[in-house]
Formats: structure tokens, sequence, C-alpha cells
């Protein structure tokens, strides 16, 4: 018992409790449907399923096919340490983006359409192509680590024949749909706030998207470091943290240049919920760690390595759901905000992805080195010039988002004053009415009843929806309607609705006011037929 | 010949004809007539003094159709843009993309469908058939015909109306133009209509995008096996320097092995 005691952790609590609340979530969802489950309206057809689940699983999992290259391509061979967790976060990262995609799909059972009915004129076409292949790469990237411990040795052989292969391949899919995901946005001008829309998105995409994976790479070395009792291999994290200062200035230029060229920055004041997310994004998810990282003190240093990284990744998820959501709510005809089986969802997919890592380390080959658990425990430094400065740079990152979140009141549906709609004055020879109805007299009916429209619509604000609302449909004929029996047509319903004596005339008081007598000989013709045309 | 249908808003009464009609034909449960829904597909709003009827505007190059992944959503070349519901796999992608908000999800649904107006293609263009909504409507405010004929007859109204009408077709260029036209007394921007809309047809946004896709996959296989060609061939070269011999078989020793070796 004690012994089981002594498994109950924090993180372990925090874990079940929100796998229980996505548990429950998820039967919602999928028994009870969309609109049970979440906010997302008619109105605002994507949530957070999209911009985070998605956007971000595949993005933060960029990290994958730019260290394979690194190794396999480059042939920088000092970063194989870190090529098999790498791959094994980009392959959790895809699997768990699909699994949100499921949940977010109003029809997931046919998740598989795209395989075989093709249209090639759509950017989603082409990513749920591209993301279907490179997760069946990642997969086969990552067999290895499942293989050896099982001892299958042909298996692994071919496999590893294909290493180069599958890594070509894997850089073409990833620039593909890593670019195309900001391709899909394309078709939203006018929807999307200026700060987001931009021809450019395939390339801000995928460039915030290579920077962010690496960060993610350098933040789950810190991780496992922690975890596992790993080594940290600082001085590759810090050949990584100088790229995403490359890849985080050419974003830069490229998103201002264009910013510049639409004018979309004149009169910027920090004033609207858009302006003061677009400068926490750009300022300390992009700008800060950018600095931060191309000053050795801080990039030398642990914390302030995990630090910046963190802002990176931290920027690259505001700026995606920025896309996704934020930037579409001033645009959209009503607001949204995620219900909490949404968040459930969404975290318990994060949370299922920590614990299949934490499992795939633990029984997989994942770290092929010996782990040396004693000598490089996971130290916090205090007192560093670059510690401080990361942690700075956090925290007031964190403030500002939380102070930016209180602010972001939910923005005030405009309230549109309803017109009073004036009575359009017609003449009645400008409507053009349908023909006068017969219907055909029952057996004991005193006669045929001819119906005029003429005399039963007010012309200065005709109104069909007062009869043909219920039970006098048009495109059914009048036989069809008279077949239900002389009571129904006297019913409430029908013409004693009105015809009760108070609204009109009642139908009790005289007969022949709208029965014509049969007459003596001749059959009763009924040929008339609705509106038929 | 593609069909179409013209508004003239200046002519309707607001008797809802339209609306009811759509619902009856088919077979929608009764509900709101005033906003587009799942249950309504065609609506009479009244805005600044007249009654707007909305309606899936039936673009001639519809954004939905070209962003549907599994090609639910087809424009014929009869006019209509119709939807296919046993392909819909609910990504919801047309809805976000269509610039005039018109597609409607059934979200209380456990298999939910995307629902707009079809231009009756099924139950009545099919056979012939004018859409029911045109056929109910008592001051022909809202009539079908062929988009051309249509295009013309707006002209000739607005020409004779002396000013009755705002000097604009609504549909004609919008969103690259659509087959659902509008005339009306009131500017469209009072109305409601989204008139900042591109006069671009919408698909062409991605497809400027996606067209390039073959191009560059080309250049960037090239790129990335150059790259690794050059690589593996200096590495090659260096070890060869350093006295390492590669075997007689190139490949075997050289770099697929020791790729593999900690892959």
């Amino acid at each position: 018992m004690a012994r089981l005691w002594s498994k109950v952790t924090f993180w372990r609590v925090v874990a079940a409790a929100t796998l229980a609340a996505g548990a429950y979530a998820t039967v919602v969802r999928f028994v009870m449907g969309l609109g049970a489950s979440s906010n997302m309206s008619d109105g605002f057809p994507w949530g957070i399923w999209i911009g985070f689940d998605i956007l971000v699983g595949v993005g933060l999992a960029a990290g994958g096919f730019t260290i394979t290259a690194t190794v396999h391509l480059l042939d920088l061979e000092r970063y194989r340490p870190i090529v098999r967790p790498t791959v094994l976060t980009a392959f959790l990262g895809y699997l768990l983006a699909i699994a949100g995609l499921l949940f977010d799909l109003g029809r997931p059972d046919r998740v598989w359409h795209p395989m075989f009915w093709w249209n090639p004129h759509s950017v989603m076409f082409e990513i749920g192509w591209c993301v279907m292949l490179y997760t069946t790469v990642l997969a086969l990237e990552f067999s290895p680590m499942i293989l050896e411990p099982l001892g299958y040795r042909k298996p692994l052989r071919v496999i590893h024949l294909f290493t180069v292969p599958l890594v070509l391949a894997g850089v073409m899919l990833s620039t593909l749909h890593q670019s195309s995901l900001g391709s899909l946005f394309l078709i939203f001008p006018g929807k999307l706030h200026a700060f987001w829309y931009s021809l450019w998105l395939p390339v801000l995409f995928f460039l915030s998207a290579v920077a962010a994976g690496l960060s993610m790479v350098i933040l789950e070395s810190f991780l496992s470091a922690r975890a596992f009792g790993r080594r940290l291999e600082l001085p590759l994290l810090e050949g990584l943290a100088r790229v995403v200062v490359v890849v985080l200035t050419l974003y830069l230029v490229v998103r201002f240049q264009d910013l510049g060229s639409r004018s979309a920055l004149d009169g910027f004041a920090l004033t609207t919920g858009e302006e003061q997310l677009f400068a926490l994004e750009v300022f300390f998810g992009s700008f800060l760690p950018m600095i931060l990282l191309s000053l050795p003190p801080v990039r030398r240093d642990r914390t302030g390595l995990f630090c910046s990284a963190l802002l990176v990744v931290l920027g690259f998820v505001l700026n995606r759901l920025n896309t996704a959501v934020t930037g579409r709510e001033g645009t959209m005809d009503t607001v949204y905000f995620p219900t909490w089986m949404e968040f459930a969802v969404t975290a318990s997919l994060v949370c299922a992805g920590f614990i299949a890592f934490a499992l795939a380390a633990r029984y997989l080959n994942v770290f092929t080195e010996e782990p040396a658990r004693s000598d490089h425990r996971f130290q916090e430094p205090r007192g560093k010039i670059g510690a401080r400065i990361g942690q700075l740079a956090l925290t007031t990152f964190g403030v500002a988002i939380v102070v930016a979140a209180l602010k972001l009141k939910t923005p005030a549906v405009a309230a549109v004053a309803p017109v009073p709609a004036e009575p359009v004055a017609t003449k009645r020879s400008a409507l053009t009415l349908p023909p006068d109805l017969t219907f055909p007299a029952g057996k004991d009916s005193p006669g045929v009843v001819k119906f005029k429209h003429r005399s039963h619509v007010s012309a200065g604000r005709p109104d069909c929806a007062v009869c043909h609302a219920g039970s006098f449909p048009m495109m059914k004929t009048v036989q069809g309607i008279a077949s239900a029996g002389s009571d129904r047509m006297h019913g409430a319903d029908r013409c004693g609705g009105c015809h009760d004596g108070k609204r009109a005339f009642a139908y009790k008081e005289y007969c022949e006011a709208c029965h014509t007598p049969r007459p003596k000989t001749a059959a009763p013709s009924a040929t008339a037929r609705g509106t038929g045309r | 010949m593609s069909l179409a249908i013209l508004t003239d808003l200046t002519r309707c009464v607001g008797c809802r004809g339209c609306v009811l009609a759509c619902k009856e034909i088919n077979e929608l449960p009764a509900g709101s007539t005033e906003r587009l829904s799942s249950l309504t597909w065609t609506a009479l709003e009244r805005r600044a003094g007249l009654n707007v009827r909305r309606q899936c505007m039936h673009c001639v190059e519809p954004a939905c159709a070209s962003v549907c992944p599994v090609g639910a959503l087809k424009k014929l070349p009869s006019g209509p843009v119709v939807y296919n519901e046993r392909l819909c796999m609910g990504c919801r992608y047309c809805m976000a993309a269509c610039p005039f908000r018109v597609p409607k999800y059934e979200w209380d649904k456990q298999l939910p469908r995307v629902r707009k107006c079809v231009m009756c293609y099924d139950k009545r263009l099919k056979n012939g058939k004018p859409p029911a909504c045109t056929t109910a409507c008592p001051t022909q405010a809202t009539v079908f015909g062929n988009r051309d004929d249509l295009i013309r007859e707006a002209r000739s109204r607005i020409r004779a109306g002396n000013g009755r009408y705002v000097d604009r077709v609504f549909g004609l260029e919008e969103a690259g133009g659509t087959s659902v036209l509008y005339l009306s007394s009131v500017p469209f921007d009072k109305l409601g209509f989204p008139t900042a809309v591109d006069r671009e047809p919408y698909p062409l946004l991605t497809w400027k995008v996606l067209s390039k896709i073959p191009d560059f996959v080309g250049v960037w296989s090239v790129v990335l096996l150059g790259v690794w060609w050059i690589v593996s061939r200096r590495m090659e070269l260096e070890r060869h320097g350093e006295g390492e011999h590669p075997g007689a078989d190139r490949r075997g020793s050289g770099r697929w092995q020791r790729s593999g070796s900690s892959g």
C-alpha cells in the first residue's frame, strides 16, 4: 500500500484528472455531437481543435524532419544522439494531431475519404495526403526503436537500407504540408485580421514551424534530462539555438516586409485586442528569443536556453491560435470561446503525448547511449546572468499574456437595432396570385369549395406564411389536402382556424358561402391541382 | 447554358412564400424564417425597410467546392452548387471559406451534414422544373432563368427605373460572379451584403499556390538530392584521405551502411 502511495505524485494526479475530464468530453462529443461538446457554431465553424490540436501539433513536430535531415543529409554526426527522441516526439505529435482531427471532423468515420475521392484544388486534400504519407514515414523511422528490443533483424535491415530515401521523403512532405497549413487560410480574405492574413502565409508557416520545431527539440531534451536522468547535450542544443536565431530572423524579415508592404501596421497603437495579441506574439514569441539566443551568455546557460526555447514555442502556439481563432473573432458574426470540454480534449491529448513519450523512453530503444543517472542530474544554476535574463523574459511573457487575456473581454456583439419593416404598399393587381383552386367535394359534402387567393390575401401586407406554414402545403395538390375529410377541413388548423366567427365568418353559419351546391346530374369535376407548376 | 435566379428586392412584399416553398420541397421542419440555418435554406431578413431574401449565391467559381477535400460540393455547368452528403467528412472548410457565409451545419446531430440551398437540383431542376422558391413568388420578385438573360433584364430594369434602383447588380462580379443576382433600391452594404468581397474568384487564391507544387517538388528534390550527394561524396573523400578505404562496393561500405548502423 505504501508503495502504491509513493507512486502518487502531483503531476500524476493532474494527468489522471485531465484524462478523466477528457474521457467524459469524448463520450459527449461522440454520442451527442459537436454542438453539445463545443462552442463552435455556424458563425464560427473552426475552434481550438483545429487551431491547437492540428496546427500546433503538426507544427511543433517539425523538429522531426529538420533533425533527421541534419544528420542524414548534411552528415552532421554530432546531432545523432537526439535523432531518436526527436523522431519519437514528431511521430507522437502527428498521431495526436490525427486524434484531434477525429474529434473535430463531423464524420470521423469518413476520415479516409480523401484517399478515394480526390479534389486536387483543395489545400486540405493536399495536407491530408502529405500528413498521411509523412506519418507513415515517421512510423518507419520510429520502427527501429520498437524492432530492436524485440530483436527482429530482417525488418531492421530493410528499414536501414531505406533510411536516406525516407529522410528525403520526410523533408519533401514536411516542406509541403507545413507551408500548406498556412495556405489553408489564403481563401479567408476579409475574414482574418490583416496582422495574420497574408499571401506569404505558406512561407511564414514553414519558417515558424522550423523555428518552433527546433525549440521543441531543445525543450524535449531538457524534459527528458529531468525525467530520465539523461545527460544534457548542451553544446549540441546550443548549435540548434543558433539555427533558431537564423530562422527567426528570416521569419521576422519576411513577416515585417509583408506587413509593411500592405501598410497593415499603420496607426498601430496597442489598444485593440488584436494589436495586443500581435505584439505579444511577435515581440515575446519571435523577437525577444531571437535576441536572447544570439547572446552567448544566455544561449550557453541551461535556464537561459530553456526559457528562450519556451518563448519560441509559446509564441508559436499564440501565432497559430491567432491565425485560426482570435484573428477571426473580429470579422465573424458570433463570438467563440471554447467549452471546458474542448479544453479537456485538447489537454488530454497533450497529456497522452507526455505519457506515451515516457513509456516509450522506458521500454523502447529511444536513447541509444548509456543513461548517466547520478553524475549529470539536471541542476538548477543560480545567479547566472544568462539564467536571470531568460527567466525574466519568460515571466514577463507569462504576465503579459495573463494581462492581455484579462483585458480581452468578449467583444461586444454589435447590437444591431432592428429596423422596423415598413409595410410595402402593393397594389392588388401587382400580385400574381396563384389561380383559384377547387377543393373536390367529399361524399357528405354540400359541394365543391372554390378557393380564391384574391379574397384571402391582404394586398397591403401579403403573408403566405399565415396559411402555408401550417396545413396548406404549397407543393401539395388540392386533392391531397381535401382527402383529409370534412372534419379536418373544418378543423382549427385548416379553414376553421380563421372561419370561427371571430376572425372571419364562421363556417357553420352558411355552407354556400364556400361550397358550391352540387349540380343535380353531372359528377363533380375536380381537376385543379395546387401550385404544381 | 447556365441557370440563375434574379431577386429584385424592390418587388418583394415579404410574404415568405419562397421560404415556405423551400421548406416544403426540401422537407425541412418549421423554424425561424428570418435567418439562414440548417433548417432554413432561404430566409427573409427585414433590413432598411426592405425584405431581403437570402440563399446560397451559387458562385460561378465557388470557394466551397474548391476547398472541399473530397469534392462533396460541386458546381454543375447548369448553375447550381450541389452537395453529396455521402462523401462529406465534416471538415467544415466550406463553411469557413464561403465569402457569403452560407453553408450551415447540423451541430446537434451525431452524424451531421452541411446544409444549404442546392437550387432544387434533385427535386425539380433535374426534371426541367424551376426552383420551388421562384414558382412560389406571387410578385415575380424572384425569377429563374438563363444567367445572361437575367443580367440583361436586371440592367434594363436599372435603366428604366430612373433612379429607383442602386446602379449595381449584386452577383455580377462579386466573388468572380454568382448565379444568384440581386437588384435593390438601397445600397447593398446597408442590407448586410458582404460588399467588400473580392472581384476575383476565390479558388484562385489557393490555386495560385497549389498549382506551383509540382514544379516545387521537382526543384526541391533536385536540391535535396544534390545536397545529399555532395555531402556524402565529400565525407567519403575525407574518409579516403584518412586511409579508410571503402571496399569494392562503394555503396555497401559507404554511407548506406553507416546510416543504417544507428539510424
